[in-house]
C-alpha cells in the first residue's frame, strides 16, 4: 500500500512537471525545478536561463498547472465526500445543485454588469449561489423528511438543480447578447489566472481536507448504511450537514473560479477506491492527488491538442471522462457479479 | 435493565406497535415471535433509536430519548440480517467500527483498549486469523460473524437481534444463538431476539413474547406461554400440527 501511495505521488509530481514543460516553448524539467527553487527559496543561479523562459514558467505555466491541480483536488474531494455521505456513486456537486447555482450566479453577474469586488465579483457570486442552492436543497430535504435520508437529499438536489438550470436558460433566452459570455464561463478554463486564485483556493482545499479527514471514520461507517451508522453511534444529521457543506464549500469555490468542469469528481475517487480500498483516511487525500493529476493532464490536452487553438477543459474531461467512467464502473460490476 | 412503558411506534402516522410495555432484566434474554407485520422489527427500531416513538424506553433507569447517538450506541446494539457489502474494508476495520462510540480526540484514533477489545471480539468469533481479509471475500456465515464481532465491540448493555440467522447454515444459527444467550448470562447483559424460527426462539431464551397486531398476545416462561392454542391464535394456523408433521419426517431418518 505504501508503495502504491509513493507511486501516485511520483506520478502527480511528474505530471505537473511534464505539463509545465510542454507548450509553445518546451522547457526542460530540470530548468523548471531550478526556476521554482530560485523564485521560492532563492536557491541557485538562473542566469543561464532566458528571462522569457523564466517568465513563462513562473507567471504562466506554473500558476496554471497548480490552479488545475488545486481545482481538480477540490472537485475530487468534494465528489468523494458526497458519494460516501450520500452512499451514491453518482453523487457530485453537479447532481447536488452546486454547479447550477454557481452558473446562475455567474449569469446574473454577467447579465447585470454588477461589479462589487474588483476581479472577484464573478467568483463570489458563483460561490454564494452555489452554496445557497445546495443549502436550500438540503433544507427542503430536511423539511420533507426529518431523518434526512440519502435518497431524499439526492432527489431534492436534482430537482433544484434542474429548476435553477432552467432559470439560467431563461436568462440567456431573454438576453441573447450575453449568451456567449455565459456559455464560455460554463465551459470552464484554468487559463490566464496568475497566482491570486491559487492563494485563495489552496487554503480552502487545505481546510476541506482537514474537515473531511476529521470525519474519515464516520464516512467509513456510513458506507454500511444509515441505520448501521446510527446504531454505531454516528450523529448522522450533524455529520451529514458538516460533510455536505464542506463538499459544497470545496466545489463551490473551485467552480466559481474556473467554471464548470465535470467528471473529475466522479472518476478520481472511483479510481482511488479501486486501487487503494475504501478507507477514507486514504480515499480523501489520495482523491485530491488523483483529481489534481487528472485535471493537469486534461488541461495539458486542452491547450496542446489543437494548438494554437485552446479547447475548453470541461469538454476534455467529459469527452475522456464519460466513457472512462462507464468502463471502470461496469467493469467493477462484472467482477462482483 | 431495559424497560418499555406504553411505547407506540409506526410509519406515516399509523401505529404498528401499540402501547407496548415490557421489562428485560440484566442477564436475561427475551425471544419475540409473531407473524409478519405484527410489529416485531418496528419495536426493535424504536428501542435503538432508528424510529421515533411515543412512550418511554429506559435503560438502567435512563430514558433513551434524552441520549446522544453515542450514549445510546453504548447502551444498545443491533445485529440484523446480513446486508450486501459494496465496499472493501478489512475484517479488522469493520470490527473497529464498533469501537467508534468509545473513541475520542480530534481524529478519533483507536486507543490500546480499543485494539485489545477488537482482538478479543475477533478471537471470540474465531476470525482473528482472517483479520486482514477483505469482507468482500467472506462467506455469508463469516460475514455475519464479523458483524457479531462489531456488535460485541460496542460493548453494549442490550443487544437486539432482528432475524440475524437468515442466510446462515444450521451450525452457525445454533452457535450464534447459544453464544448470545451465554453472553447475556455471563456478562449480566440483555438480549432481545426477533426470530421467525420458533425453535431458535425457544433456544435463545426461557422467556418468550408472542406478538400480534402490535400488541403482546402473551409473555412469560416458555412453558406458560407457548401452547397449541396460543400459537394458533397468534399465527392463525395450527403451528403445532405443522411442526409435528415435520418431526415425523425426521423420526424415520436413518
Amino acid at each position: 500500500m505504501k508503495r502504491k501511495v509513493i507511486i501516485l505521488c511520483i506520478i502527480a509530481i511528474g505530471t505537473l512537471l511534464f505539463a509545465i514543460a510542454i507548450g509553445g516553448v518546451n522547457v526542460a524539467p530540470m530548468e523548471i525545478i531550478r526556476i521554482i527553487l530560485n523564485r521560492t527559496l532563492g536557491i541557485g543561479n538562473v542566469d543561464d536561463i532566458s528571462a522569457a523562459n523564466s517568465a513563462i514558467i513562473w507567471n504562466l505555466r506554473l500558476p496554471r498547472a497548480l490552479l488545475a491541480f488545486v481545482v481538480g483536488g477540490m472537485l475530487s474531494v468534494s465528489g468523494a465526500i458526497m458519494q460516501s455521505t450520500l452512499r451514491n456513486p453518482l453523487a457530485s456537486p453537479f447532481t447536488m445543485g452546486v454547479s447550477s447555482g454557481a452558473s446562475l450566479g455567474a449569469a446574473l453577474v454577467i447579465f447585470s454588469g454588477i461589479a462589487f469586488l474588483p476581479m472577484l465579483t464573478l467568483p463570489t457570486a458563483g460561490f454564494v449561489m452555489g452554496m445557497a442552492t445546495m443549502v436550500v436543497a438540503m433544507f427542503l430535504a430536511s423539511r420533507i423528511d426529518g431523518m434526512m435520508e440519502n435518497n431524499t437529499i439526492v432527489l431534492m438536489g436534482m430537482v433544484i438543480s434542474l429548476f435553477i438550470n432552467a432559470l439560467t436558460m431563461l436568462l440567456m433566452a431573454l438576453q441573447r447578447e450575453f449568451m456567449q459570455q455565459i456559455i464560455i464561463w460554463q465551459m470552464g478554463s484554468v487559463a490566464m489566472r496568475d497566482w491570486p486564485p491559487i492563494a485563495i483556493l489552496a487554503p480552502v482545499l487545505a481546510l476541506g481536507l482537514f474537515i473531511a479527514l476529521r470525519y474519515h471514520r464516520e464516512m467509513d461507517i456510513m458506507t454500511f448504511g444509515e441505520d448501521t451508522a446510527k446504531t454505531l453511534g454516528v450523529n448522522l444529521k450533524r455529520v451529514k450537514w458538516t460533510l455536505l457543506l464542506t463538499a459544497a464549500l470545496l466545489s463551490g469555490s473551485a467552480i466559481s473560479f474556473v467554471g464548470i468542469i465535470g467528471f473529475v469528481e466522479l472518476i478520481a475517487p472511483h479510481i482511488v477506491r479501486r486501487i487503494f480500498g475504501a478507507r477514507h483516511s486514504l480515499v480523501i487525500p489520495l482523491s485530491a492527488m488523483m483529481g489534481g493529476t487528472i485535471m493537469v493532464l486534461a488541461d495539458l490536452v486542452a491547450r496542446t491538442i489543437m494548438r494554437p487553438e485552446e479547447l475548453p477543459i470541461g469538454i476534455i474531461t467529459a469527452l475522456i471522462g464519460a466513457p472512462f467512467f462507464a468502463y471502470i464502473y461496469f467493469a467493477k460490476r462484472k467482477e462482483t457479479a | 435493565m431495559l424497560k418499555l412503558i406504553d411505547v407506540c411506534a409506526g410509519y406515516n402516522g399509523i401505529d404498528v406497535v401499540k402501547s407496548l410495555s415490557l421489562e428485560v432484566q440484566k442477564g436475561e434474554s427475551l425471544a419475540i415471535v409473531g407473524p409478519n407485520g405484527c410489529g416485531k422489527s418496528t419495536l426493535l427500531k424504536a428501542i435503538c433509536g432508528l424510529l421515533s416513538f411515543r412512550g418511554t424506553v429506559e435503560i438502567d433507569g435512563q430514558s433513551t430519548a434524552a441520549m446522544k447517538p453515542r450514549q445510546l450506541a453504548a447502551k444498545v446494539a443491533m445485529l440484523g440480517q446480513i446486508s450486501p457489502v459494496y465496499f472493501s474494508y478489512s475484517v479488522y476495520d469493520v470490527v473497529m467500527m464498533g469501537r467508534y462510540l468509545h473513541m475520542g480526540g480530534l481524529l478519533g484514533a483507536p486507543s490500546r483498549m480499543d485494539k485489545d477489545f477488537v482482538e478479543k471480539c475477533l478471537t471470540t468469533v474465531k476470525l482473528w486469523d482472517e483479520r486482514d481479509k477483505s469482507i468482500n471475500a467472506l462467506s455469508g456465515g463469516q460475514l455475519q460473524r464479523v458483524f457479531l464481532a462489531r456488535t460485541l465491540a460496542q460493548d453494549p448493555q442490550v443487544i437486539l437481534l432482528d432475524e440475524p440467522t437468515n442466510h446462515l447454515d444450521l451450525k452457525f444459527q445454533l452457535e450464534l444463538i447459544d453464544y448470545l444467550k451465554n453472553w447475556a448470562k455471563e456478562q449480566s447483559r440483555s438480549v432481545i431476539g426477533v426470530l421467525h424460527d420458533i425453535n431458535l426462539a425457544m433456544r435463545l431464551s426461557d422467556n418468550i413474547m408472542l406478538m400480534k397486531a402490535g400488541e403482546i398476545a402473551a409473555m412469560g416462561k416458555i412453558g406458560d406461554v407457548v401452547s397449541v392454542a396460543a400459537l394458533e391464535e397468534v399465527y392463525e394456523m395450527d403451528v403445532a400440527s405443522a411442526m409435528r408433521e415435520t418431526f415425523a419426517l425426521w423420526k424415520d431418518l436413518r
